[in-house]
C-alpha cells in the first residue's frame, strides 16, 4: 500500500510543483527584467558586460538579462519563443532567417520607428530581408562579408608581391601557391556563399521571381559559369569536396601554416591565432577579386537583424534596448571589437585603419543578399545547394545537377505558408 | 486483503500508467492527429486559428511520388540494419562464452562503452572517421594499398553515405542485441548442448536444433525492438547527411522532420507521423500479440 | 581464429570511443593533422577546462541529474505497479493493456514535439522542469514496463505465497521477498531510461525557453559551435564528460543488464 501511495504522491508532487512555478509572478514588483537573446560568437563577453552595465545605469529600474544562444536548434527555439505567451523581449536572428519569422505574424511591426533609428542609410542587405509587404520587422544590426585571408610567408615564398585584382590573376596566383605540400587555397566543396558571389558576378542568381512565382536559377548559363569557376579554384587545394567550411573549421586547417588562402570573414583571424599563434602578423587580406580589375567581386552580405516578438510583454522597453544596440555608440564599439560592418553606411569610417576590415569594406560596396522570400531559410536548412556543389565537384554533370537543384529550390520557395 | 476488492486491484495498479499515458502520450497523439487534418503551419503555430483542411494533407502525401520512395527506402534501411544487427549480435553472443575470461570481459566492456556513448558524440566521431582528406578510414585504406580511397568522398555518393550510416547504426545497436542474447544463452542448461553434441551434431546443427528454439522468444523480441528503433532512427541521419545526397538517406522520420520543422509544414509532418505509426503497427501488431500471449 | 575474430570485434567496437577520448586530450592544432596520430603526443587538459568553464555547466548538470533521476525513478515505481498487475494477477483487458504498452514504444516522439509544446504552453508549463520530467518519464515508461515484466516473471510466485502463508500481507511479502530479488533488475532497467533521458535534446530545446537556468546538459554539449564551426576538442571533452555517468553506471551494472528480458522471454 505504501508503495502505491508513494508513487501517487510523487506524481502529484510533480504536477503541483509545476503549477507553483507559473511565469509572471516575479514580474509583479522590483526592476523590469528584459530578456535579450544574442547568438554565440556575435559579441564578446566583455562588450556585452559593458553594454549591460551602461544600459542599466542609464535606465533606472531595468534589469537586462542577456542570454547567449547556442547555434544548434536555434530555429526551433526562436519559433517556440515566438509562439509562447511570454517571449524574450529582443532576439537576434540571421538576415537570411528574418523574413521567415516576420512573415509568421509573431514579430512586432517597427515601421513607425525607422526614422527614429536613422534607417535612411541602413545596409540594404540587412534592411531588405527584415521588410515584408512594406513593413519593417527586422532592425539591421551588423553585417560581415567574406574576404580572402592569405598567408604572407607563402605568398613571399612563391614570389607573389601583389594580391590578385581579377579572377584570372587569382587562379594564376593560386596555382603558384599550390606546390610542394602547400595548398593554394583551402576551399571546401560546400562553401556556397562563395559560389553565390561568383554566380552574381556572371550575372546569374540563386533564384528569381517571375510573375509572383519563384524559380530556382542555378541551371542558367550564368550560374553554371559561376560554378565552373568555383570548381577550377577549388581544385587548387585539398578542401574536402563533401563538407563545408565549418567542418572541420577552416581556421584550424589554415593555422597549420600550409594553406595559402581561405575565404572567410576577417574576424576569423582571431580564431586562427587562438589555435596557434605562429601566424601572428603573417595574415594578409584582400577583397574577393572580380571579373575585371576595376570592380571587386560581388559578395554575400551576411549578418543579423534584431526583432521584438509580439509575445514580448514589454514592447516599449524592448524597443529602447533595440535602439541602444542599433545606435551609433554601440555600433562603433561592435564593429571595432568584432571586425563587423556597422548597420549604417555612414558609420563605415570605423573600418578604416585595419587591413582586414578595410578589405571587407571594399567588398561590402558590392554586397548582396539571398533571395528575399520567407521560404529561403528552408532552402538553406535542407542543404540542397551544398549537395549540388558536391555532386558537380565529384564528377556529376553540371547541367543535369543544376537542373535538379533548381527544381528543388523552386518547389521549396513556392510552398505556401 | 478482502477478496471482494481483489478485482479492483489490478486496475488501481495500472492507473498511474494509464493516467500518464493518457495525458502525455494519447493527448498529444490526438492533437497531432487533429493537426494532420488541418492547415497548420508556422503562422498557425504562432497566431493560432488553424482551419480544417479535410484529407488535403493525406492526399498530397499519398499522391506524390516522394512519400512512396521514402517508404520503400525506409523498409530497405530497416531490413538491412535489423538483419545485420541480429546476425552480428548472435555471432558475438555465441562467441563470448567460448573466450578466455580476460578477453571476454574486455569485449563485453567494449560493447558497453559503445552502447553508452551519446548518440551525438558517436555520430560526430563517425563523421570524422569518414572525412575525405583527414579521416582515419581513408588513411587506413590507403595505407593498406587501396589507393583509390585517397581523398575518397564518402558523403558525396548516396550509396556510400547510406553504407556509412548503416555501419554507424549497426555499431550502436549490436551491443544491446549481443549482450541480451549472451545473457539468454547463459540460461540454457549445459546438458542440452552436451547431449546434442554426443548425438553427433555439428556446431551449426546445435545452433538450429537447440539454441535457436530455446531462444526463439528472445530473438523475436529483439528483432521487434530493433525494427522499431531502426525505423525511427533520426539524429544520426540528420547530423551526417540531412537525408542527402539527393535524398538517398531520407527515411520516414527524416522526411517528417524536413517537412515539419524545416519547411514548417506541421500539418503535413503530422500526417507523415500518423502514417508511420499505422504502418509500424500493421507490421508488428500480430507479432506482438503472439509474443504477449505466450 | 576465434580469438582473432574476438580481437577484431573488440577493436572495431572500441575504436570510435577511443577516438572521442583521444581527441579530447589533443591540442587543437593536432586535431586536424594530415596523418592521424593514434596516441596523444602532447596531451592537454585545455578542452576539459573550456568545457567545464562554459556558462551554466553546473546548473545544467544539476538540472540534468534532477530531471533524469526524477523521470527514471517515477517510471520505475509506476512500471513496477503495472508489471506486478500484469505478472501476478489475472484480469479483463490485460492482453490489450500489454499490447498497448508495447505499441507505445512506437510513439513518434519527434512528431509529438509540436503538440506537446502547445499543451505545455496552454497549461502554463513552459520553462518547467516538471513538464520535462513528465515527458521523459513517458518516453521511458513503456520500455521499463516491458523489461520489469520480464524480471518479475522470472521470480517464482511460490516465494511470495510461502511468505503469505507465514502470515505476511501480500504487500509485505512483495517487499520482503520479491523486492530484494528484483533490485538488480530495477537497476539494470533504470539504465535504459537513464541513457534515453540523459541524451534528450529536442524537447528541452523547445520546452525551456525564457528561463535558461532550467536547461539541461545536452544543450551544453551542443554549445561549442558558432559561425566559424565547431570547437571539436571542447565538444569531444564535453562528450567524454557527458558519457561518463552513463558509462560508469553501465560498467557497474553490466552483468545484470539483459537478464530481465531473457528471463521473461525464455520462461515464456
Amino acid at each position: 500500500m505504501r508503495n502505491r501511495i508513494l508513487a501517487l504522491a510523487a506524481v502529484f508532487a510533480l504536477a503541483a510543483c509545476g503549477a507553483a512555478e507559473e511565469p509572471g509572478q516575479q514580474q509583479a514588483a522590483g526592476p523590469v527584467k528584459l530578456t535579450v537573446w544574442i547568438m554565440d560568437g556575435s559579441v564578446t563577453q566583455e562588450l556585452l558586460k559593458k553594454f549591460e552595465t551602461e544600459y542599466e545605469a542609464a535606465h533606472q529600474g531595468v534589469d537586462l538579462d542577456i542570454q547567449i544562444q547556442a547555434w544548434d536548434g536555434i530555429g526551433e527555439r526562436v519559433t517556440a519563443a515566438l509562439a509562447s505567451t511570454d517571449a524574450p523581449d529582443v532576439i537576434e536572428v540571421g538576415n537570411t532567417q528574418v523574413a521567415q519569422y516576420s512573415a509568421s505574424g509573431g514579430v512586432s511591426d517597427l515601421s513607425a520607428k525607422v526614422a527614429d533609428l536613422k534607417g535612411e542609410d541602413w545596409l540594404p542587405g540587412l534592411a531588405q530581408p527584415g521588410k515584408i509587404d512594406g513593413k519593417q520587422y527586422g532592425i539591421p544590426w551588423y553585417a560581415a562579408n567574406r574576404v580572402v585571408v592569405y598567408n604572407k610567408d607563402l605568398f613571399k615564398a612563391a614570389g607573389i608581391t601583389e594580391p590578385p585584382k581579377t579572377r584570372d590573376e587569382w587562379i594564376e596566383v593560386t596555382e603558384k601557391l599550390n606546390k610542394g605540400g602547400n595548398q593554394g587555397i583551402y576551399l571546401t566543396g560546400q562553401t556556397w556563399y562563395a559560389l553565390a558571389g561568383f554566380v552574381w558576378d556572371e550575372g546569374g542568381d540563386l533564384a528569381v521571381q517571375e510573375g509572383g512565382k519563384w524559380k530556382g536559377a542555378l541551371d542558367t548559363p550564368q550560374a553554371l559559369a559561376g560554378m565552373d569557376y568555383y570548381q577550377r579554384l577549388q581544385a587548387l587545394g585539398k578542401g574536402p569536396k563533401d563538407a563545408d567550411e565549418a567542418n572541420p573549421p577552416q581556421h584550424e586547417v589554415f593555422a597549420q601554416g600550409k594553406v595559402g588562402q581561405i575565404i572567410a570573414v576577417p574576424g576569423i583571424a582571431a580564431r586562427v591565432l587562438e589555435v596557434d599563434d605562429k601566424l601572428k602578423d603573417k595574415m594578409g587580406f584582400f577583397p574577393i577579386p572580380g571579373k575585371t580589375a576595376d570592380k571587386p567581386g560581388t559578395v554575400f552580405t551576411g549578418g543579423s537583424d534584431l526583432i521584438i516578438p509580439v509575445a514580448s510583454q514589454r514592447q516599449e522597453q524592448a524597443y529602447e534596448v533595440v535602439k541602444a544596440l542599433a545606435g551609433e555608440q554601440f555600433q562603433t564599439e561592435l564593429a571595432k571589437a568584432m571586425s563587423f560592418v556597422p548597420n549604417r553606411t555612414s558609420l563605415a569610417g570605423v573600418l578604416a585603419g585595419d587591413e582586414g576590415t578595410a578589405a571587407m569594406a571594399v567588398g561590402a560596396a558590392n554586397g548582396r543578399a539571398t533571395p528575399n522570400t520567407p521560404n529561403w531559410a528552408a532552402v538553406e536548412a535542407t542543404s540542397v545547394i551544398k549537395q549540388y556543389m558536391t555532386a558537380v565537384l565529384t564528377g556529376g554533370d553540371p547541367a543535369a545537377e543544376g537542373k535538379k537543384v533548381s527544381e528543388s529550390i523552386t518547389t521549396t520557395l513556392n510552398s505556401g505558408s | 486483503m478482502p477478496a471482494r476488492n481483489r478485482s479492483l486491484w489490478p486496475y488501481l495498479l495500472i492507473a498511474p500508467t494509464v493516467a500518464g499515458g493518457a495525458f502525455l502520450l494519447l493527448y498529444p497523439l490526438l492533437k497531432a492527429a487533429v493537426i494532420s487534418f488541418q492547415h497548420f503551419r508556422m503562422g498557425e503555430l504562432i497566431r493560432g486559428g488553424a482551419v480544417f483542411a479535410g484529407l488535403e494533407n493525406y492526399t498530397e502525401l499519398l499522391t506524390g511520388a516522394e512519400f512512396w520512395q521514402v517508404l520503400l527506402r525506409t523498409v530497405v534501411w530497416t531490413a538491412i540494419n535489423v538483419v545485420l544487427i541480429v546476425v552480428l549480435g548472435t555471432g558475438i553472443a555465441l562467441m563470448l562464452p567460448r573466450l578466455r575470461r580476460g578477453l571476454r570481459l574486455a569485449l563485453m566492456s567494449a560493447l558497453a562503452l559503445a552502447w553508452a556513448t551519446p548518440i551525438i558524440a558517436a555520430t560526430t566521431v563517425f563523421q570524422w572517421l569518414f572525412q575525405s582528406e583527414l579521416g582515419v578510414v581513408n588513411w587506413v585504406l590507403v595505407t593498406l594499398g587501396l589507393d583509390q580511397f585517397q581523398g575518397y568522398t564518402w558523403f558525396a555518393d548516396g550509396t556510400a553515405t547510406f553504407a556509412v550510416l548503416v555501419i554507424l547504426v549497426v555499431w550502436q545497436s549490436v551491443p544491446f542485441a549481443a549482450l541480451t542474447l549472451y545473457a539468454g544463452l547463459t540460461t540454457i542448461p549445459v546438458e542440452l548442448f552436451e547431449s546434442a553434441r554426443i548425438d553427433g551434431g555439428t556446431g551449426w546443427q546445435v545452433f538450429w536444433k537447440v539454441t535457436f528454439p530455446m531462444l526463439r522468444q528472445l530473438f523475436a523480441l529483439i528483432a521487434a525492438l530493433e525494427v522499431i528503433w531502426v525505423a525511427k532512427c533520426f539524429p544520426q541521419i540528420w547530423v551526417l547527411s540531412q537525408g542527402g545526397p539527393d535524398g538517398a538517406t531520407t527515411t520516414l522520420p527524416v522526411y517528417a522532420f524536413k517537412v515539419a520543422r524545416v519547411l514548417h509544414r506541421y500539418d503535413l509532418g503530422s500526417a507523415v507521423a500518423m502514417l508511420t505509426v499505422l504502418i509500424l503497427a500493421v507490421a508488428l501488431i500480430s507479432n506482438l500479440r503472439r509474443m504477449v500471449r505466450s | 581464429m576465434l580469438n582473432a575474430a574476438a580481437v577484431a570485434v573488440l577493436v572495431t567496437t572500441i575504436f570510435p570511443v577511443y577516438w572521442m577520448f583521444l581527441t579530447a586530450f589533443k591540442p587543437t592544432r593536432d586535431i586536424q593533422s594530415d596523418t592521424p596520430t593514434f596516441w596523444p603526443a602532447h596531451p592537454t587538459l585545455d578542452h576539459f577546462v573550456t568545457a567545464i568553464n562554459a556558462p551554466g555547466f553546473w546548473t545544467y548538470w544539476r538540472n540534468s541529474l534532477l530531471v533524469t533521476v526524477g523521470a527514471v525513478l517515477i517510471a520505475l515505481v509506476v512500471a513496477m505497479l503495472a508489471a506486478f498487475a500484469v505478472t501476478r494477477m489475472s484480469w479483463r483487458g490485460k492482453g490489450a493493456f500489454v499490447v498497448a504498452v508495447f505499441a507505445a514504444q512506437m510513439a513518434p516522439w519527434e512528431a509529438l514535439l509540436v503538440p506537446v509544446f502547445i499543451i505545455a504552453r496552454d497549461t502554463q508549463l513552459l520553462d518547467s522542469l516538471a513538464m520535462l520530467t513528465g515527458v521523459y518519464f513517458m518516453i521511458t515508461l513503456p520500455f521499463t514496463i516491458v523489461t520489469l515484466r520480464g524480471f518479475l516473471a522470472a521470480i517464482p510466485v511460490e516465494l511470495e505465497e510461502a511468505a503469505q502463508v507465514d502470515g505476511c500481507s501480500r504487500l509485505t511479502a512483495f517487499r520482503r521477498v520479491v523486492f530484494p530479488l528484483l533490485a538488480p533488475g530495477l537497476m539494470a532497467t533504470s539504465l535504459f531510461g537513464f541513457i534515453t533521458a540523459w541524451n534528450e535534446f529536442a524537447f528541452v530545446n523547445v520546452l525551456i525557453i525564457k528561463d535558461q537556468d532550467r536547461r539541461t546538459l545536452p544543450v551544453w554539449l551542443s554549445s561549442f559551435r558558432d559561425v566559424f564551426g565547431t570547437d571539436w576538442g571542447a565538444t569531444m571533452a564535453a562528450a567524454s564528460l557527458f558519457a561518463l555517468p552513463a558509462l560508469l553506471l553501465f560498467l557497474f551494472l553490466q552483468r545484470r543488464v539483459g537478464t530481465g528480458m531473457t528471463a521473461g522471454a525464455v520462461k515464456g
